[in-house]
């Protein structure tokens, strides 16, 4: 009954359904753009690309809808691969980011107050993981991860009690200090060669300090509820507790702070792209297309207007999105 | 009270962005191109007081001679730092510190009188014993010095560039004011070679050796103010007092601010915050072009570098000559000058068109798409480009410094060299990080390379760049790590002889061979454009030095006083 109440309020809200509209559009642009343009992205076309007048790309025309670029490829159709690839990136990353932070925060909320046995498995696993994620094994550091997780659920390994919520929001806060552009662009300018699978790992291994912190105070909330005592007393498995109790608890806010952190994340890689720090050229990104056309501002704007219109079109819905998504779950705005 | 629909407040936003950008689309493009500063009426007489204020997109990593330089640097170096001989504006060798010198009748001893009572930066005179002392420094073994090759015919270089001899017996102090330079064999470009950074003397200060953390101090014209060089962010010189050119320099002091990037330098040039706007886009010059206003105040200096792609021959796919036969055939250059025409001219031959020796007859590396594909399937990667099949399996690494002209010309390039299968992964990297790579062997298997004459001689692009005796194991100037006995020989006897016809014809059997193995598929020259305020007089392009603004001085409207009364020797 209560889900219907919120499914009503969240398709009847404005705010979501122009959010919806918005990314749906990016969306579909990113998927059928290239297909519907004339020119593939990576092509240069010096026939027809260049203004006879003035030597300088084309403007937007019947034959380049939104003009042509600095080496005469059709802005269009890089514009929607850019936003293939930046959308992927930033859907990836969230998802990695929520992943890792609600991992972390049901872990510290649950058991904050008291010291538990160390899952040494499970910390030296998370080690490897990053180790490996960061310098380009990141099948590697994902087996350890694994194997790490394994071992720690199998509970063979206990090591001695510690705090393990301090712990871990310590670790939070020492990441939050650094401000997150700054510590993405620093593990950017790290990297030698930078891929799309390097830059979603920098973003989802950054971004998800916040989301930890909100998931915590909601797991703290959560596990304090009758039902959920009452499944302890019953002698159920904490596994079993956070799947049935907790993880319902936190889904809604959760969802919230994803679907808006999406927004960051295009514009994190946007940045990165724009630093030079993101993928290498030729592949289109909205961030790198920004910085190749600014330099032509006052000569040939749509190289500036044409990604910048498109980044903040995405921030906006995905923001939109997020705010209808939070007035439905939680309508009092606690 | 009834509050706004979210809905509505979205609208709003969104309304607001797209208002927000039509307007800044139109002032943006229609940002009226002001006009130029305002001149005095010194005309011809030179007015002493100001500074030059100048700007790059890049930064200067070295400011010591004997180093490693680039084009930016020697800007500043020129003002530095003077040497024993320089160019005249018709690109031959001039007396400068030595007012006078004797060749023996062997062609093989110089002797050199160096002008008595030349001052250095630290206020010492400058005397033999200097001049020796610094040559020895610049050709150290410890010393990354790119042109330290061009001097091995110095009588004892061997020794003393293996570490063997403490001294090089080839140059010798004669008195205070005497020095002599021994060669082992005739050179037809050593005194012209005498003109390059590495050779001018440098203070006491400089100690016998090598040194990151010297502070530069020479005898030119200008010297670094205190605390003058913020690295990455800006430099400033300022006026030597008592250089020895009666009445020089002009002006007060010359500032560079560093990493820049094209659009803030064209508007801080138009704002009158720059004096000088050195290569503009083209989009700029367009504009300035089609204002009267600015007529006249642009100069176009000398086309006297070369850029090509270097593949290092060490590394494979390149280790195959047939694989850069293909590249070379595979460029169409015919479409750099669409990119840029400002400051691209296409090229099929290593020297470009403002050195002696450039022969536009000579075709040199001719685009041929089907050659291109031949030599590819002699190369042993047969590549079909209707199937998309064959070719070069993996993605080659190519180097280039961002942001530049050559990452947008890299993105064509990859486009080109993917019709013959090789497949480029671009990687975009700061200038240091770029000679880092280029000039450690295994670093970079290709990239793009430039050589802006040093001086007036074909030698300074054969030598240079491409005989054995440059590849060193760090800061070479071969980043190609070409070596071929037959170039090194052809090279060695048109630099050894004296017959100016001989000469030419060894150069030009040296390039048919280059453009046959192709250590580089040569793409364009270069020249630079400046714009320039019209209060900046005296500037002219020179033949030989980049950016030239040691005759300069700023007539702005009652801002400075006069040579004629300020009291100049």
């Amino acid at each position: 009954m209560a889900d219907a109440r919120r499914r009503a309020r969240f398709v009847r809200s404005r705010t979501t359904r122009l959010g919806a509209a918005v990314v749906g559009l990016l969306l579909g642009f990113s998927l059928l753009g290239p297909l519907l343009a004339r020119r593939g992205p990576y092509e240069s076309d010096f026939l027809h690309g260049i203004s006879p007048v003035t030597g300088l790309p084309v403007g937007p025309g019947s034959e380049f809808p939104l003009g042509a670029d600095r080496i005469f490829r059709d802005v269009l159709s890089r514009l929607a691969c850019g936003g293939r690839l930046s959308l992927t990136i930033a859907l990836a990353a969230t998802a990695l980011a929520t992943l890792v932070g609600a991992s972390v925060g049901v872990v510290a909320g649950f058991h904050e107050g008291r010291r538990s046995p160390l899952p040494w498995p499970a910390a030296a696993g998370l080690l490897v993981g990053c180790g490996g994620a960061l310098s380009g094994r990141a099948a590697i550091g994902a087996a350890a991860l694994a194997v790490g997780l394994a071992a720690a659920i199998a509970g063979r390994f206990a090591g001695p009690r510690i705090d393990v919520d301090g712990l871990l929001m310590r670790f939070v806060d020492v990441l939050l200090a650094f401000p997150f552009l700054l510590l993405v662009m620093a593990i950017g300018a790290a990297l030698e060669q930078t891929s799309a699978a390097t830059i979603f790992l920098t973003l989802g291994l950054t971004g998800w300090l916040g989301t930890a912190r909100l998931v915590r105070a909601k797991t703290m909330q959560v596990r304090g509820l009758e039902f959920v005592l009452a499944s302890r007393a019953l002698g159920q498995p904490t596994i079993v507790i956070v799947w049935k109790h907790i993880l319902p608890g936190v889904a809604g806010p959760l969802l919230v702070v994803a679907t808006m952190q999406v927004a960051q994340m295009i514009v994190a890689d946007s940045i990165l792209s724009y630093l030079g720090l993101g993928i290498a050229p030729p592949t289109p990104t909205w961030g790198r297309m920004l910085f190749e056309g600014q330099d032509y501002w006052g000569t040939a704007p749509w190289l500036v207007l044409a990604p910048g219109a498109a980044i903040l079109l995405a921030v906006w819905g995905f923001n939109l999105l997020g705010e209808g998504l939070r007035d439905a779950l939680d309508p009092g705005g606690t | 009270m009834r509050s706004i629909p979210a809905g509505l407040e979205a609208l709003a936003f969104a309304l607001a962005c797209a208002g927000a950008l039509t307007l800044a689309a139109p002032l943006g493009c229609t940002r009226p191109l002001p006009g130029p500063q305002p001149a005095g009426e010194q005309g011809a007489n030179p007015r002493r007081g100001g500074t030059l204020r100048l700007a790059s997109g890049l930064d200067i990593r070295n400011l010591d001679p004997a180093g490693p330089t680039d084009g930016l640097a020697m800007q500043a170096l020129l003002l530095m730092f003077d040497g024993l001989v320089d160019f005249d504006r018709e690109g031959r060798v001039i007396p400068n510190l030595a007012d006078s010198w004797e060749i023996g009748d062997d062609g093989r001893t110089y002797r050199f009188h160096l002008r008595p009572g030349v001052r250095m930066h630290d206020g010492a005179e400058l005397t033999a014993d200097d001049v020796k002392r610094s040559v020895e420094r610049a050709l150290h073994p410890t010393t990354p010095s790119p042109t330290a090759s061009f001097f091995e015919g110095i009588v004892g270089y061997a020794d003393y560039a293996s570490g063997i001899a403490a001294h090089l017996p080839g140059v010798a102090a004669e008195g205070r004011y005497g020095v002599t330079f021994r060669l082992t064999q005739t050179d037809g470009a050593f005194l012209a070679l005498l003109a390059l950074p590495s050779m001018r003397p440098v203070c006491a200060s400089g100690g016998e050796r090598y040194l990151d953390s010297w502070t530069p101090c020479g005898a030119g014209p200008f010297k670094l103010d205190a605390a003058g060089w913020q690295r990455g962010t800006s430099l400033r010189v300022i006026r030597h007092d008592a250089y020895f050119q009666a009445g020089l320099p002009h002006l007060d002091a010359v500032e560079w601010t560093f990493n820049t990037g094209a659009l803030p330098q064209r508007f801080r040039f138009e704002d009158g915050d720059l004096d000088l706007l050195l290569n503009p886009t083209q989009a700029d010059v367009g504009r300035f072009a089609a204002d009267p206003r600015w007529e006249g105040l642009h100069a176009t200096l000398a086309d006297n570098t070369s850029w090509g792609e270097a593949m290092n021959n060490r590394m494979a796919p390149f280790d195959n000559v047939e694989v850069r036969r293909a590249v070379a055939a595979a460029v169409d250059r015919s479409v750099l000058p669409l990119i840029n025409r400002v400051n691209i001219s296409p090229l099929t031959q290593l020297l470009p068109r403002g050195v002696p020796g450039y022969d536009p007859s000579f075709e040199g590396q001719r685009y041929d798409p089907a050659a291109a594909l031949e030599h590819m399937r002699r190369a042993g990667y047969p590549y079909d480009p209707a199937t998309g099949r064959g070719g070069w399996p993996r993605p080659i690494v190519y180097t280039v410094t961002d942001p530049s002209f050559e990452s947008f010309w890299a993105q064509v390039l990859a486009q080109q060299l993917s019709r013959i299968g090789l497949r480029l992964q671009l990687r975009l990297v700061t200038l240091p990080a770029f000679y880092a790579l280029t000039q450690r062997q295994g670093a970079s298997a290709m990239h793009p390379q430039g050589n802006q004459a040093d001086y007036a001689d074909p030698s300074a692009f054969f030598d240079l760049l491409f005989t054995s005796s440059a590849i060193t194991a760090e800061g070479t100037s071969n980043t190609a790590r070409y070596s071929n006995p037959r170039y090194d020989e052809v090279v060695a006897r048109a630099r050894h002889s004296l017959d100016a016809g001989l000469r030419r014809a060894l150069y030009h059997e040296a390039d048919a061979i280059l453009c046959d193995d192709a250590p580089w598929a040569f793409t364009h020259g270069q020249h630079d454009y400046v714009m320039r305020q019209p209060y900046v007089r005296g500037f002219e392009p020179h033949p030989i030095w980049p950016l030239d603004v040691r005759g300069v001085w700023l007539d702005r409207p009652g801002a400075a006083v006069p040579a004629a009364s300020a009291g100049l020797r």
